[in-house]
């Protein structure tokens, strides 16, 4: 047994042999006289380190001998590990490429070796050929692959440049000549087999490679035979292969017909190989690939261009596999395979026919309708109970029912499957003439049945008292279906892109129009403003319109759902359901209430009657959707996502104002406004974050169109009572003894989350108004930080309060108002920070409480500093001027003053425990560079204190945190030296500290190992560091340099050192300077980093 | 923790409150294993796509520091203790007891030096002189100092 200690030792051993001086001559003793593979390992990877790292010292004959010595070696040892080969060739890779750099290795000669290794016939020899090229190319190609040679990213960028011209090409040639050779034989024994997949292999990477420009096109490739298909590996391979080849275009083809006779060939091959085998799982996803690149990567021109049988046989056969691979998914799902290879196969197909259709103007007219109803049916098939559907049905038929745990952290199907449910979507709009009467009728069979289920379970609660004796085995299949269809409806009927007000789509309204001269409009108002009766049952219900019909349907859902809740029956429903409800009724209306005829070139005679701006359609829609709100929060108080959703259903309602102006009109918007405001129950048995949205609508509703009584009356019974009843508390003689009351406590917390949520309700027309009415209430929140010095939660809430204002309002404040809320966060600041003065906390959570608070203090600081990035604010100009000229000393405060105290607070109570927190860390060291930034002049007035730990965080920042962070600091260190530079004092500490940093970044840059990706921040930091203290650079060069005893090195690094600084001397702080001195520290960095490490 | 049924019995009603589970927030308080707990996670989960939510309730009880968990269906309520906090002026320390004094100049001498950092830091303060603002966590009738600062 060996020890950890020997091993340690070990291990030792070898890592100081590799960075020992010169070892080649006892390397090749090594190599040519040890029987124990590792150490031939050792010694190879010893070579490879040392050759580059000595590169400039070494002779390039010597360097050209031992590269020949080391291919011989290979060749002459055909029994050698594998993974000592590949490391010996490794090192013969990592010569050519350092060679390649100041061309004294020809790539040429070395393809030309290659190659006539191939010409040999011989298996072996050709295995080592294709270990070769494989060799060379991971080198060459990416940057995650290329080994670590200290060298930096433009080398290995120059490097791939210039293999992409001449290498590949060359490699791929080779590998095709191998590959072409292979196809033809009849009969492949085991040894040729195996090398044919190594090239097969090689052939992947090559096509997978990003540098192939120029390639010598398609070569018949569509060897995909039984012979490959026994070998998984092989067929792998070859199908990534066919999937690149898929992916080619642009000017790889002379002219169009070039392009189109390849399509055209690799089209008819693909189809010959999919319909002649019967397709394996391992296979699902490299053909989805092939076909979504071939959909995504040729222009429609060219695939238009196709023979039109041709075409027709691909987009058939693509059905015919989409409807397959999505029943294979499904079973995946049943089985709840971990590996969900059709499922993934099946996203992709999805995705293509997306592609497909939303260019369909390019294709001959109509022709996606079939495959659109057979990709659709098949969907709903698939998401259906049986005995229409199939669903949770293994391949014998039998239905599992398993009852697995959700956590809160798992996605609803509607994002999880968002990107499939969009594609069934578009299919569906495209063949809307099926799909949406489809939709509907099967929805309000269910609805129907939910409620005929309900009604029977309802009487068997009544005869049988226990309620666990309900089977629900019918309900549950009910609710997955109505879940599923409610989806598909909604992402047919509308989109719902961030940011932008939705349009009907243009299917969905073509459909309507074209069916609206046989509809009865009448009757299809009917049959939307009854949804407490069965549709089927309203006289001349086949004569409505389609797309209101199938909202109707989800309305009859909904109404199936309030009536259980009213009849207690809350305990059976699903409430997933209601999401589903709430979250299709708001996407539908922020689409089709009060639809814009302004928007749209035509528009649907029954959409406009129904919904368009006042007629009694929308009225009725808006007063019903508020019903089915109110009545959710009060039922569902318990289901925070369903309540969620319900209140963003309401928000959407009032956040355009033409929609606002429809519900103020409503009695029961009042109502509910007067019940939140009085805070009775059951709106106070909502969670915070519901309460906050609800807040921010009621607030949204006010700026509604109304007369300035209503408006009055309404602010009265909004606003006011919150106010009136916090004055009324705090001003209370006896607040401070009372103020750890419960109800008390109650009250204050609900005020706070109110202020939150009025703050959410920001906008740009209401800010004056809602600005006014939130600064009253922060001066009397600083007076509460008093009261509850004591009561951590509390203070936490107060200043997320601050958090908010600051966050949606700032942007939009003029001059005196942001000096307003400036002047009221310090105040709150000071506060904060007397209270916390020499306290001393003992609880459990004290740590964590504090973390929330400086979290979001910082939060704070950085919402006030955004104001200088982004300020929507009419007299902004006003502002910056008095930020950069005057004092601000006369006027009140400026973010400066406000930020840099919040610093003063925070920065003594960042212990290095606490930035163990990486969110906290992060948004700690982002704020300071930002200051380090936007007020490098206040930099050297900070007192003493503040300003010795500003450094010592940099500092820490710079040298022990992730490298994210220690890039952050650099970047804080150039605008610190350049207001040195300006200041021209010497001796203060901001000058003593940047001479101090000098030496920080010198190491870093010079002597130790660090990120590349580093070099420019460094560098730039560098630089303007050595601007200003070029005395102390000098010194640091000498001492650097008189510590070398070997005449050799010391001369280079002196080299180094002069064409360093050779464009920049004397250095000065101009741009074109600092960049020639960027350019010349890579190289710089390139080859010291090598010098130095040697022994 | 003399007896918890007798805490129950007799003043139960009136050092908690009942809440429904889906209205407690992180940050704030519930009894969990009949002890008075801050939560500092909460979560919810059901069981089957269609089924309803159950909230997942991690706290520390506020006295003791331990970790206590539970998990109930959202609809239940749960009992919330009035927890309080006073301020009290140090005045004298006494054979290990402290002497505070409350806004209206009432004293009390019945609480110890607490153990731990805190209580070493009282003692090292007050030697030097320094006047010290001592608050007390209240709930369910437990008291602890739970922190100290100076008068400012």
């Amino acid at each position: 047994m060996v020890s950890t200690e020997q091993r340690q030792h070990a291990e030792h051993v070898f890592l100081s042999f590799r960075k020992s001086k010169s070892p080649f001559a006892i390397c090749k003793h090594i190599l040519e006289t040890s029987k124990v593979d590792y150490v031939l390992f050792q010694a190879a990877t010893a070579i490879m380190e040392a050759v580059v790292r000595e590169w400039i010292l070494l002779e390039k004959t010597s360097i050209e001998s031992l590269r020949t010595f080391l291919l011989t070696y290979v060749l002459q040892r055909p029994n050698l590990q594998k993974y000592v080969r590949e490391q010996i060739l490794l090192a013969v890779a990592v010569i050519v490429k350092r060679g390649s750099l100041d061309k004294s290795i020809n790539c040429k000669s070395v393809f030309h070796e290659v190659g006539q290794l191939i010409s040999s016939g011989n298996p072996t020899v050709q295995t080592l050929a294709c270990s070769i090229l494989t060799a060379l190319l991971s080198e060459f190609s990416s940057s995650s692959k290329t080994s670590s040679i200290g060298l930096s990213m433009e080398f290995h960028g120059s490097c791939k440049r210039l293999f992409q011209e001449e290498g590949l090409r060359q490699i791929f040639m080779l590998t095709m000549e191998v590959l072409q050779e292979f196809s033809r034989r009849e009969n492949l024994n085991a040894q040729m087999s195996s090398v044919f997949q190594r090239y097969l292999a090689l052939a992947n990477q090559v096509l997978n490679s990003p540098l192939l420009k120029k390639k010598k096109k398609k070569n018949q490739i569509c060897f995909y035979d039984s012979k490959i298909r026994e070998d998984s590996d092989m067929a792998q391979d070859s199908l990534q292969c066919l999937a690149q080849l898929a992916s080619m275009h642009g000017p790889i083809f002379p002219d169009e017909s070039a392009q189109v006779s390849y399509l055209a060939h690799l089209v008819e091959g693909l189809l010959s190989m999919i319909n002649g085998i019967e397709i394996e799982d391992s296979e699902a996803v490299g053909i989805s690939n092939i076909i979504s690149n071939l959909i995504t990567m040729f222009p429609r021109s060219i695939l238009t261009a196709l023979p039109s049988d041709l075409f027709t046989s691909f987009i058939n056969c693509l059905t015919l596999l989409t409807c397959s691979f999505g029943r294979s998914a499904a079973l995946e799902e049943v089985l709840d395979k971990d590996d969900m290879v059709y499922m993934e196969a099946y996203d992709k197909l999805l995705e293509s026919w997306l592609t497909l259709v939303q260019d369909e103007e390019h294709f001959p007219r109509g022709c996606f309708v079939q495959p659109a109803i057979q990709v659709f049916n098949s969907y709903i098939q698939c998401h259906l109970a049986a005995p229409d559907g199939t669903r949770n049905l293994s391949v014998n038929g039998i239905a599992s029912h398993d009852e697995e745990e959700i956590n809160e952290l798992q996605e609803d199907d509607r994002e999880l499957f968002s990107d499939q449910l969009s594609s069934i979507g578009m299919l569906g709009r495209v063949a809307a003439d099926h799909c949406i009467p489809l939709l509907t009728s099967l929805l309000e069979d269910r609805v129907t049945r939910l409620h005929g289920q309900l009604q029977r379970t309802q009487q068997h609660l009544m005869a049988s008292s226990d309620p666990g004796s309900v089977d629900r085995k019918v309900l549950d299949d009910l609710y997955e279906d109505i879940h599923w269809l409610i989806l598909v409806s909604g992402y047919l009927l509308a989109d719902d892109p961030p940011g932008e007000t939705p349009l009907i789509p243009s299917e969905v309204m073509e459909f309507s129009i074209k069916h609206s001269t046989e509809v009865d409009i009448n009757t299809t108002l009917q049959i939307l403003g009854s949804p407490g009766e069965k549709a089927s049952s309203i006289p001349g219900c086949n004569r409505t319109d389609s797309v209101i019909r199938l909202l109707s349907a989800v309305l009859r859902t909904s109404e199936v759902e309030s009536r259980a809740t009213r009849a207690s029956l809350t305990e059976l429903l699903s409430p997933q359901m209601g999401k589903d409800i709430v979250w299709f009724l708001r996407r539908w209306a922020k689409t089709y209430l009060l639809v814009d005829e302004k928007l749209y070139q035509q528009i649907s005679i029954p959409l406009s009657t129904a919904f368009g701006a006042d007629t009694e359609g929308a009225q009725w829609i808006v007063g019903y959707l508020l019903e089915k709100v109110i009545n959710n929060l009060s039922v569902w108080s318990s289901e925070a996502d369903l309540a969620n959703d319900t209140v963003e259903l309401l928000v959407t309602l009032v956040e355009k104002r033409e929609r606002a102006n429809i519900v103020v009109q409503c009695e029961s918007w009042w109502s509910l406004a007067k019940q939140f405001a009085s805070r009775s129950p059951p709106l106070h048995l909502l969670s915070s974050s519901v309460q906050r949205s609800l807040m921010k609508a009621l607030v949204l509703g006010g700026f509604a169109h109304m007369d300035s009584d209503t408006k009055q009356q309404y602010w009265a019974e909004v606003l006011h009572p919150l106010q009136q009843r916090f004055l009324n508390l705090i001003n209370q003689e006896n607040f401070a003894q009372i103020s750890q009351e419960e109800a008390v406590k109650q009250e204050i917390v609900a005020t706070l989350e109110a202020l939150c949520g009025i703050a959410e309700a920001t906008q740009i027309d209401n800010v004056v108004s809602l600005f006014s009415f939130l600064m009253d209430f922060l001066s009397s929140c600083i007076g509460l930080m008093e009261v509850y010095s004591n009561t951590p939660e509390t203070i936490n809430l107060i200043i997320e309060v601050f958090v908010e204002v600051a966050h949606k309002q700032i942007c939009y404040l003029g001059e005196n108002k942001s000096m307003k809320l400036y002047e009221a966060c310090l105040t709150l600041l000071q506060v904060y920070s007397k209270n916390n003065q020499s306290r001393k906390r003992g609880d459990a959570t004290a740590e964590e409480d504090q973390y929330q608070d400086l979290l979001l203090i910082m939060e704070l600081l950085t919402n006030l500093l955004s104001k200088e990035f982004i300020d929507f604010s009419e007299n902004d100009e006003v502002f910056r001027n008095q930020e950069q000229g005057t004092p601000a000393s006369s006027r009140a405060v400026s973010a400066a003053d406000v930020v840099l105290y919040g610093v003063n607070i925070v920065l003594p109570l960042m212990s290095q425990d606490l930035l163990k927190f990486p969110s906290l860390c992060n948004q700690y060291y982002k704020l300071i560079t930002f200051i380090c930034e936007i007020f490098p002049e206040k930099i050297p007035q900070l007192p003493e204190e503040l300003f010795k730990s500003l450094m010592f965080s940099l500092e820490l920042g710079m040298t022990s945190m992730s490298s994210e962070i220690s890039q952050l600091c650099l970047e804080a260190l150039s605008p610190l030296a350049e207001q040195c530079a300006k200041n021209q004092e010497k001796d203060t500490p901001l000058f003593i500290a940047t001479r101090h940093f000098l030496k920080l970044v010198f190491d870093m840059l010079v002597l130790q190992k660090h990120n590349t990706e580093m070099t420019v921040a460094a560098g730039e930091a560098l630089y303007t560091l050595v601007c200003l203290h070029q005395a102390e650079y000098s010194e640091l060069v000498e001492s650097l340099l008189s510590s070398q005893r070997d005449a050799v090195i010391y001369q280079r690094l002196a080299d180094a050192f002069n064409k360093l600084t050779a464009s920049s001397t004397p250095p000065t702080m101009d741009r074109k300077q600092k960049v020639a001195f960027l350019k010349s520290l890579e190289e710089f960095v390139a080859n010291v980093g090598g010098l130095l490490c040697v022994k | 923790m003399a007896d918890e049924d007798f805490d129950c019995g007799e003043s139960g009603a009136s050092t908690t409150f009942p809440m429904q589970c889906s209205a407690l927030r992180k940050n704030g308080y519930v009894m969990l294993k009949n002890r008075p707990c801050k939560i500092v996670e909460m979560s919810t989960s059901k069981t089957g796509k269609h089924g309803h939510a159950k909230v997942h309730l991690v706290g520390t009880d506020i006295f003791t520091q331990r970790k206590y968990e539970d998990i109930c269906p959202s609809t239940h309520n749960m009992d919330v203790p009035h927890v309080s906090r006073k301020d009290y002026q140090l005045s004298n320390i006494d054979d290990g007891f402290l002497s505070l004094m409350d806004d209206n100049g009432e004293l009390r001498e019945d609480l110890k030096i607490p153990e731990g950092d805190v209580g070493k830091d009282i003692e090292k303060r007050f030697d030097n002189g320094e006047n010290l603002i001592i608050t007390v966590l209240k709930a369910l009738d437990e008291e602890q100092v739970v922190s100290i600062k100076n008068v400012s």
